[in-house]
C-alpha cells in the first residue's frame, strides 16, 4: 500500500516555523498569558516533530510521546494559571516587567 | 512484565505509594505529625527497598527504566537528601497557617521525579521524570503564597522550566527523526556529525544540550537561578540545589556515556566553554551579593561547573568523581541550608548577611555547622568539599584538560573569598543596637531539636568522610563504575 505522505522534511521544517514563532513571542511579550501561550506553541511544535518524525519511521512512539506532551501540557497550564490568578491579586498587573522585583 | 521487574521497580512504587497514601490520609483526617511520619516512613521504606533491588541489578525494565548499581547509587542519594530536607522542614512549617500537609506529597513526588530522572534510558521516562519534579516545584516554590517574592519566583521558575522543557522535546524529536530511536543504548552513531552530512541531528543535540543547562542553571543559562533561590522557602531551595540538579547530572552523564560524544567535536567544546564560564562567573557574581540565599545560588553556578569538568574527563574514573563530588556536595549544602532554615521564622527568613552577624555567640554549635560547610564549599581539607574536588582534578589530569584545571584552581580561590566573608560575619561581634533589632525580628528563637540533631549528623559527615573516603570511594566504586 503506498499513501502519498508529507515528506519528512517538510514536517520537521513547518514544525521549526512553529518553534521559533514560540520563541520570539517569549522574548517580545511582555504579558504573562501570552507568554503562558508562546510555551504552548513551542510545545506543540515539539509534539508535530514527533508525530512527523514518527510517522517516517513508522512506528507508534512519535504519537505516544504527543500524548505525553499533551497531558504535560495540560498540567503545566492548570498549575500556571493558578499561579497567575494568585499574581493579579499581588500585583493587579499581567506585565512580567512590573512583576519582576528581584534582582541583583 | 514478570514478578521479578515489579520487585525491581520497588523503591518508584513505594515512593508514588506514599504520596497516594498521604493524599488519602490528608483527605479524611488532617493532621500536620501524622503527614510528617507517613512521609518519613515511606522515604525511609523506599531507601531500604533499595537493599532489596541491588541483587537484581542490572536489569532493564519495559524499554523505558534501567536499575542498575548506578540508578540504585543515585536513588540512594536523592531519598537520603528528600529524608533530611523533610526533618528539616518540620520546625519550619509547623507556624505555617494554611493548609501545610500538601506540602509533603510535593516533596516526596519531586524525590519520586528525580528518581525516574536517574534511572531513566529512554526519552519517554526521561521527560516524563523531568514534568513530574517541574511540576511539583513549581508549586513548591510557591507553596507560601502570600508572602513576598513566591509567586513571582514560581512564575519565573515556570516560564523557564516551560521553555526548557519545549527546548528538550523539540531536540528529542529531531533525534528521534534522524535516528528512528528514542533509547539511549541505540543511539550510538558511527562517524562525525557534522553541520554538512547530519544537519538535524547537530540541531537536535544541540537544542538537548541547551534544555540541559538550562535545568543545571549553568551560564549563559543561569539568569533565572538567584531569583529563584531568593523566592523560594528555604527548605526548597535546598531542593533546588540538591535534589532537582543531582538527578538530571546522573541523567545527562548516563546520557553522554551511553552516546559518547568524541573529545574533538563541537558539542565537547561547548560544554567546555560553559564550563569555564561557569565556574568563574558563578564566583565571581557571588562576591558582590549580600543575601546569603543568593551566594548560595551563584555558588551552586560554580559548583555544577566543577562537575562538568569531571564530566568532560569522562570515562570511570570521571563518572566515579562526579559521583564522590555529588555527595560531598549533597551534605554539605544540606548543612549551610539547614542551618539558615532552622534559624529562620515562618514570616522572617534569615537570607541577609547583616543577619548573620554574631550568629556564633548566640547559637555556637550552628555557627559551627556553618562555618565547617562554607570551610567544606570552598573545599578546604579536611573537609569533604576538599576531597571532591580533589577527585574531580584527580580526573581531569588523567586525560589532561590543563585548562580547565587552571580555571577549576584559580575560580576556587576566588571563591575562598566570599566564603570566608560568610564565616567571618558569624564570628563578628555584634553591638547593643544590633542585638535589639534582632531581638525584635526574630524574638526569643526556640532550635527545634530535630534540626539540630539532623544538623549535628550531617556536619558530622562532613568531616568523618572528609577524614576517611574510603569506605565511601569503595562504595561508589562497586555501584557507579558499573554503568552501562
Amino acid at each position: 500500500m503506498n499513501v502519498a505522505t508529507v515528506p519528512m522534511n517538510v514536517g520537521l521544517i513547518l514544525a521549526g516555523v512553529l518553534f521559533l514563532f514560540g520563541v520570539i513571542g517569549i522574548i517580545v511579550r511582555r504579558n504573562i498569558f501570552f507568554i503562558l501561550l508562546s510555551i504552548e506553541i513551542m510545545l506543540n511544535a515539539a509534539g508535530l516533530a514527533f508525530v512527523v518524525a514518527g510517522s517516517h519511521w513508522g512506528q507508534p512512539d512519535g504519537q505516544v510521546m504527543f500524548i505525553f506532551i499533551l497531558s504535560m501540557a495540560a498540567a503545566e497550564v492548570s498549575v500556571g494559571l493558578a499561579l497567575v490568578l494568585q499574581l493579579y491579586n499581588h500585583y493587579k498587573s499581567l506585565d512580567v516587567d512590573e512583576i519582576s522585583k528581584m534582582s541583583g | 512484565m514478570t514478578i521479578t521487574d515489579v520487585i525491581t521497580l520497588l523503591p518508584l512504587i513505594l515512593l508514588s505509594a506514599t504520596v497516594v497514601v498521604l493524599m488519602l490520609v490528608i483527605a479524611f483526617y488532617r493532621n500536620y505529625q501524622i503527614s510528617i511520619l507517613i512521609t518519613l516512613g515511606g522515604q525511609l521504606l523506599a531507601f531500604l527497598s533499595l537493599f532489596v533491588i541491588y541483587p537484581y541489578a542490572p536489569r532493564q525494565i519495559t524499554p523505558l527504566i534501567v536499575l542498575d548499581g548506578y540508578s540504585v547509587f543515585y536513588m540512594g542519594l536523592l531519598i537520603a537528601a528528600s529524608f533530611t530536607i523533610v526533618l528539616l522542614s518540620y520546625s519550619y512549617f509547623i507556624k505555617f497557617e494554611s493548609n501545610r500537609e500538601e506540602y509533603f506529597i510535593l516533596i516526596t513526588l519531586a524525590t519520586l521525579g528525580s528518581s525516574i530522572l536517574v534511572s531513566s534510558n529512554h526519552f519517554a521516562s526521561f521527560f516524563l521524570g523531568l514534568e513530574i519534579l517541574s511540576v511539583s516545584l513549581y508549586t513548591l516554590i510557591s507553596y507560601q503564597r502570600y508572602q513576598e517574592h513566591r509567586i513571582e519566583a514560581g512564575i519565573k521558575y515556570l516560564v523557564l522550566a516551560g521553555t526548557t522543557a519545549a527546548f528538550l522535546l523539540f531536540g528529542m524529536a529531531l533525534i528521534y527523526a534522524e535516528l528512528g530511536t528514542m533509547e539511549f543504548s541505540n543511539m550510538a552513531f558511527t562517524g562525525e556529525i557534522t553541520t554538512v552530512n547530519q544537519p538535524i541531528l547537530l540541531v537536535g543535540w544541540g537544542l538537548l544540550t541547551v534544555g540541559i543547562a538550562f535545568k543545571l542553571a549553568l551560564v549563559p543559562f543561569q539568569v533565572w537561578t538567584p531569583d529563584v533561590y531568593q523566592g523560594a522557602p528555604l527548605p526548597v531551595t535546598a531542593f533546588i540545589a540538591t535534589i532537582s540538579k543531582g538527578g538530571m547530572f546522573a541523567l545527562m552523564l548516563r546520557f553522554f556515556t551511553e552516546v559518547p560524544v568524541g573529545s574533538s567535536s563541537s558539542l565537547w567544546g561547548a560544554f567546555a566553554i560553559i564550563a569555564i564560564l561557569s565556574m568563574l562567573l558563578g564566583n565571581i557574581l557571588a562576591i558582590v551579593q549580600s543575601n546569603v540565599k543568593r551566594i548560595l545560588a551563584y555558588s551552586s553556578i560554580a559548583h555544577l561547573g566543577y562537575l562538568l569538568v569531571a564530566f568532560l574527563a569522562g570515562g570511570v574514573r570521571g563518572t566515579e568523581a562526579v559521583a564522590f563530588y555529588f555527595v560531598a556536595y549533597f551534605i554539605t549544602s544540606l548543612s549551610a541550608f539547614g542551618v539558615i532554615t532552622i534559624l529562620s521564622r515562618q514570616d522572617h527568613e534569615m537570607e541577609d548577611l547583616n543577619d548573620f552577624k554574631g550568629m556564633f555567640w548566640r547559637y555556637p554549635l550552628l555557627g559551627i555547622i556553618l562555618t565547617v560547610a562554607m570551610l567544606s564549599l570552598a573545599g578546604i581539607p579536611p573537609m569533604v568539599g576538599f576531597y571532591g574536588k580533589f577527585y574531580i582534578a584527580f580526573a581531569g589530569v588523567d586525560q589532561s584538560l590543563w585548562l580547565l584545571l587552571i580555571v577549576l584552581v584559580g575560580s576556587s580561590v576566588i571563591g575562598l573569598f566570599y566564603y570566608l566573608r560568610v564565616v567571618i560575619t558569624t564570628f563578628m561581634r555584634e553591638g547593643d543596637e544590633e542585638a535589639e533589632r534582632k531581638e525584635l525580628l526574630f524574638g526569643k528563637l526556640i532550635i527545634s531539636r530535630t534540626g539540630s540533631a539532623v544538623l549535628s549528623i550531617l556536619g558530622f559527615l562532613m568531616l568523618a568522610v572528609g577524614i576517611f573516603p574510603g569506605p565511601l570511594l569503595s562504595l561508589i566504586e562497586k555501584l557507579v563504575s558499573g554503568m552501562g
